[in-house]
């Protein structure tokens, strides 16, 4: 009856089971677990006494009090020869979570490696193509072949021959420990420019328009969200994007349960009012109608055309300063006075009379004046008394992933400056983040010279254009991501990387004429040089724990240690809270953590260069035979400045400095953590985290924040727009291709779904990659929910499940980006802001097209019913 | 390859069933000093008659207690053929009314299962299956009986761990 073996028990873990502190392998909300393993057999029983949670398991657990344990959070591993147990449930003594859980960490435990389960796909040894198949090798062998390449490349053709895309951020197993080691040796024991980070095109920070103000983009602490009076989430999903903080946080603010709070962060005399929430996406996302659901009358929800958010943006603040209601205090006090002026100039366009400027907008965005006013009242207008309204403005990929990313993530932190929403309870404007974050790299060693946005000397080198047409790239590392799926322009770029590895691949086995390849690494390695030299060919070596879509092009597979399989640290997003994600089992057959195999890579190159009396460039490539992981996280932290400073000066520091924190430490504090920029307080000589950034002073040498002027623009969207969209208005483009197209994720998976791919609910769920269509335009296609569809334009195509509902306006459609193997980055341009390379994932125009019949098994087991329809 | 079919109605090939029971073997209770496969229903549930057909309307849900006092359940009649469904029109089906994520309540509204504290829907047309929010665990479903001499339906058991425990029978 059921579509998958499910069960009615689990085992309960006895008093001495081994106890670890993890964080969530997912999103950047970064839930509390804790795991515990046991022998199979030595099971706890059900009295409070004789098992390690304390639970009486005799009597039913009372709702939201007990702790979750699910069918899901439980299975079987191999330890030290012999099953084990685990068990990964939600952390109670998780701040962030308090014992709450997404239907992603919900499945951590089923995560983990075993033989006998689907996880046994895990990559479990090193692997080199030979012909058209990948055969297992030695790490010595994999390691000597690219060492020795990569030296070729780099003796021959210069360190910018090699080129990289690569994992920057915490979970999936990847923290400051991964981070730091591929940074080395990319940075200096390479020295190439040619960086790229897994998620995009450049070597960038996705939102160098907030920090040329002097803001780091984790600015706020999670308990702003339960002391804002008006939280705004822009270009953000988070219901489904940020689970639990939305629900545990946001939510409780909403419902009104945190007033007690309040009651002690707030001024004397300051009212509480009753909170509003700001929702500004052009969809009915679940995080509009959840809140709708709760009180329709205290959520406004803007739905702005694809692009024009800098102008809405700055529209409100426009609004804002027509009405007076901008905090001059904090103008005059904090802010650098000299380059406000700029700013109202452009981005506020006082020239222009405020009833033509508000027309101008309306054209543009399709928002409502109304509405838009109705917005800057709920973000500044002064409460009774005079208070200033405490605003926490929440932003993610919606408008990272924008038109102009620099000026539209600019046209935000300023609208937070412009009101006073930085440094105070309740206030802050920052990123909701996607994963967590791990960030640290030696950029005060790099060998290459690593550019800004185009204020600070760049743009940095769109490194996916290097890869497909310039054929100084030779060598190719991917690590950690699976560009097939999620590089813009997806069906193009795999096209031209499948060309030029596959020449290469096509010289190796023309070896001699119809003998075999090259045997041994030496041979193997001269023979790749030598068709690098001769042919249009690209050497790719893939990282991963698993096979992937670009794996199938590779010439070397390398199997990396997951979550749980090495100990690694990160960051959440909403509080910079760093704890440890402890090691609780080994990884998969001789697979191992990705700064181990960086350290390898390195030391081996060390080796080949003192061989050939080359000392100075061996000197680049040492230091990175490390041991443990705490080794590597200690030398991550040589790259921070001294921190032994007072409390105003953490404006200064990294905003992931963890300078002095040790894993005892961590494991120690367990899930309290500790907030970074850590200090060492310079009168007591302790650790001390931030719990809220720019209290005192922003990151500037002045300690003000700089303002900008944003770029102009026009009302005609054909003067608007780039040439990337303008070629579908024209030339009959315009009949053919007459939707939107904007892309997002589901909460059901993460990412490509590599763990989420092997367990069934998933694949039930989420049989194929699908689209939301808008009814009316749905009925005018003939198009209903469980049919097949072809999406097309001048980019790509794919193929999806369409799903009619609301969420859409009319006119356009929105697709889930990607799945394990398909991806909707088909469909989207190759376009990147000119300040920055951050791609503009999210707009194109497609036509769409019915296909002939149906999956019968989709219509069977596929949940079709609207999604963001909760009341 | 030759197919078996397990007692969930899933179809694996041979060297998958091999793998799983594998993998039965490792949930040995040393205590119990037999194999305990934990896969559903493992346990010795009752047989309690809760509804007779003539009663059901469809969409009106009928609330009961499965498989003790303090695990309610809701019977529904959804007016089209469901996974798991029994009656004439295989459409009557079962579930337990915790939601999986934290154990609230959930209710049956507009085909549906809505969990209010953190808003999970479930669709009873296809095996609870979450399909929005946070519950990672489909509703646990109850196995349904359909006599068609007298209209009775009977609960015979569940599939899933109903949130709360550690064992779907805990006395």
């Amino acid at each position: 009856m059921a579509l998958f073996a499910r069960k009615d028990q689990i085992p309960i873990p006895p008093k001495n089971a081994e106890k670890y502190t993890t964080v969530c392998q997912y999103c950047n909300v970064g839930c509390g677990y804790d795991v515990y393993v046991w022998p199979v057999g030595k099971d706890g029983g059900p009295k409070p006494n004789e098992n390690a949670l304390g639970i009486d398991f005799t009597k039913q657990q009372q709702a939201l009090v007990g702790q979750s344990i699910i069918e899901n959070m439980h299975s079987v591993i191999i330890k030290n020869g012999k099953p084990h147990h685990v068990l990964i449930i939600p952390s109670k003594d998780s701040p962030i979570n308090r014992g709450n859980y997404s239907i992603r960490g919900g499945t951590n435990a089923q995560t983990t490696y075993s033989p006998t389960k689907p996880t046994r796909a895990r990559l479990h040894h090193p692997m080199i193509r030979v012909g058209d198949e990948f055969m297992p090798v030695s790490w010595d062998e994999a390691i000597d072949l690219i060492a020795r390449v990569v030296k070729g490349v780099k003796d021959t053709y210069g360190p910018d021959s090699i080129a990289m895309k690569i994992h920057d951020h915490g979970g999936s197993g990847s923290g400051f420990e991964d981070n730091w080691a591929v940074g080395k040796f990319f940075f200096v024991a390479v020295g190439t420019r040619m960086l790229s980070i897994h998620n995009r095109p450049a070597y960038n920070s996705e939102v160098w328009g907030q920090r040329e103000r002097g803001v780091h983009e984790l600015n706020y602490t999670y308990e702003d969200a339960r002391l804002a009076d008006t939280i705004v989430l822009w270009g953000a999903n988070s219901f489904e994007t940020a689970t639990v903080f939305y629900t545990e946080h946001m939510l409780a603010n909403f419902q009104g349960a945190t007033v007690e709070e309040k009651k002690k962060e707030f001024l004397k005399g300051e009212p509480i009012e009753p909170t509003r929430m700001i929702i500004i996406d052009p969809r009915r996302t679940a995080s509009v109608t959840v809140a709708e659901a709760i009180d329709k009358s205290r959520v406004l929800h803007l739905r702005p055309n694809l692009g024009t958010d800098y102008v809405l943006a700055n529209a409100i603040a426009r609004a804002v300063w027509e009405k007076g209601w901008h905090d001059e205090k904090f103008i005059k006090e904090r802010t650098d006075l000299k380059t406000f002026e700029d700013y109202k100039k452009k981005s506020l366009m006082l020239d222009v009379p405020y009833d033509e400027f508000m027309r101008r907008v309306e054209k543009l965005t399709g928002v409502s004046r109304a509405d838009i006013e109705k917005a800057a009242e709920w973000i500044a207008k002064p409460k009774a008394g005079g208070f200033r309204r405490r605003t926490l403005i929440i932003y993610e990929k919606g408008v990272i992933w924008n038109y102009k990313n620099y000026d539209t993530i600019a046209a935000i932190a300023q609208l937070a400056a412009l009101t006073g929403n930085y440094g105070k309870p309740g206030t802050g404007c920052g990123r909701q983040g996607g994963h967590q974050e791990g960030y640290v790299r030696p950029h005060s060693k790099s060998r290459a010279k690593l550019v800004g946005s185009i204020y600070a000397g760049g743009p940095p080198p769109n490194v996916d254009e290097y890869v497909k047409n310039d054929l100084r790239a030779k060598v190719y590392f991917v690590s950690g991501t699976d560009p097939y799926l999620s590089t813009p322009n997806a069906q193009e770029y795999k096209k031209r990387v499948h060309e030029r590895t596959f020449a290469l691949t096509k010289y190796l086995s023309e070896y001699a004429g119809f003998a075999g390849e090259p045997a041994g690494s030496e041979e193997r390695a001269k023979r790749i040089l030598e068709g690098l030299a001769k042919t249009d060919g690209l050497f790719l070596v893939v990282i991963n724990m698993y096979e992937t879509e670009i794996g199938r092009d590779a010439h070397v597979i390398l199997p990396a240690a997951g979550w749980g399989e090495t100990p690694t640290t990160y960051i959440n997003c909403n509080s910079r809270l760093l704890r440890i994600a402890d090691q609780f089992m080994d990884p998969p057959g001789d697979a191992k953590p990705d700064w181990w195999i960086w350290g390898r890579i390195a030391t081996r190159m060390k080796e080949l260069y003192e061989a050939e009396g080359n000392f100075e460039e061996a000197k680049y490539c040492s230091g990175m035979d490390w041991k443990t992981a705490e080794e590597v996280f200690l030398d991550g932290a040589s790259e921070f400045p001294d921190n032994r400073v007072p409390e105003e000066d953490e404006a200064l520091l990294p905003a992931e400095c963890y300078k002095g924190v040790t894993y005892e430490y961590l494991r120690k504090v367990g899930q309290k953590g500790i907030q970074v920029p850590v200090r060492i307080d310079p009168k007591t000589g302790q650790l001390v985290g931030t719990k809220r950034r720019y209290v005192h002073k922003f990151g500037t040498p002045d300690g003000k924040f700089k303002w900008y002027g944003t770029d102009p623009w026009d009302p005609d969207p054909m003067k608007f727009y780039p040439p990337q969209i303008t070629k579908y208005f024209k030339d009959g483009n315009d009949k053919k291709f007459p939707f939107w197209f904007t892309n997002g994720r589901t909460q059901i998976i993460w990412q490509t779904g590599y763990h989420d791919r092997y367990l069934p609910e998933k694949v039930y769920s989420l049989p194929l990659p699908y689209i939301e269509i808008n009814p009316v335009d749905a009925e005018k296609l003939g198009i209903k929910s469980g049919d097949l569809v072809e999406v097309y334009n001048l980019e790509g195509n794919v193929v999806a499940l369409a799903i009619v509902n609301d969420a859409p306006p009319p006119g356009m459609v929105f697709g889930l980006m990607y799945r394990w193997k398909e991806s909707l980055n088909h469909l989207t341009t190759s376009y990147t802001d000119p300040k920055t390379t951050i791609p503009w994932y999210k707009a194109s125009r497609v036509g769409i097209r019915k296909l002939k019949g149906s999956l019968e098994s989709v219509l069977k087991y596929t949940s079709l019913l609207p999604n963001n329809d909760f009341t | 390859m030759k197919k078996q079919r397990s007692k969930c109605g899933i179809s694996l090939d041979r060297r998958d069933f091999l793998k799983l029971s594998g993998a039965t073997t490792f949930l040995v209770g040393a205590s119990a000093g037999k194999a305990r496969a934990f896969y559903a229903p493992s346990l010795p549930y009752k047989r309690v008659k809760v509804a007779n057909i003539k009663d059901l309307k469809e969409d009106q849900p009928v609330l009961f207690n499965y498989p003790d006092e303090s695990s309610p359940a809701i019977l529904v009649k959804l007016g089209k053929e469901a996974i798991g469904g029994v009656g004439p029109q295989r459409d009557i089906v079962a579930f337990s009314a915790l939601c999986t994520h934290q154990g609230c309540p959930v209710s049956y509204e507009k085909k549906r299962f809505i969990c209010r504290c953190h808003y999970s829907m479930f669709d009873p047309a296809k095996n609870g299956q979450t399909y929005q929010g946070h519950a990672s665990q489909w509703l646990p479903q109850i196995i349904l009986r359909f006599e068609p001499t007298t209209g009775d339906i009977y609960a015979e058991g569940i599939e899933g761990l109903i949130w709360g425990r550690a064992k779907n029978i805990i006395k």
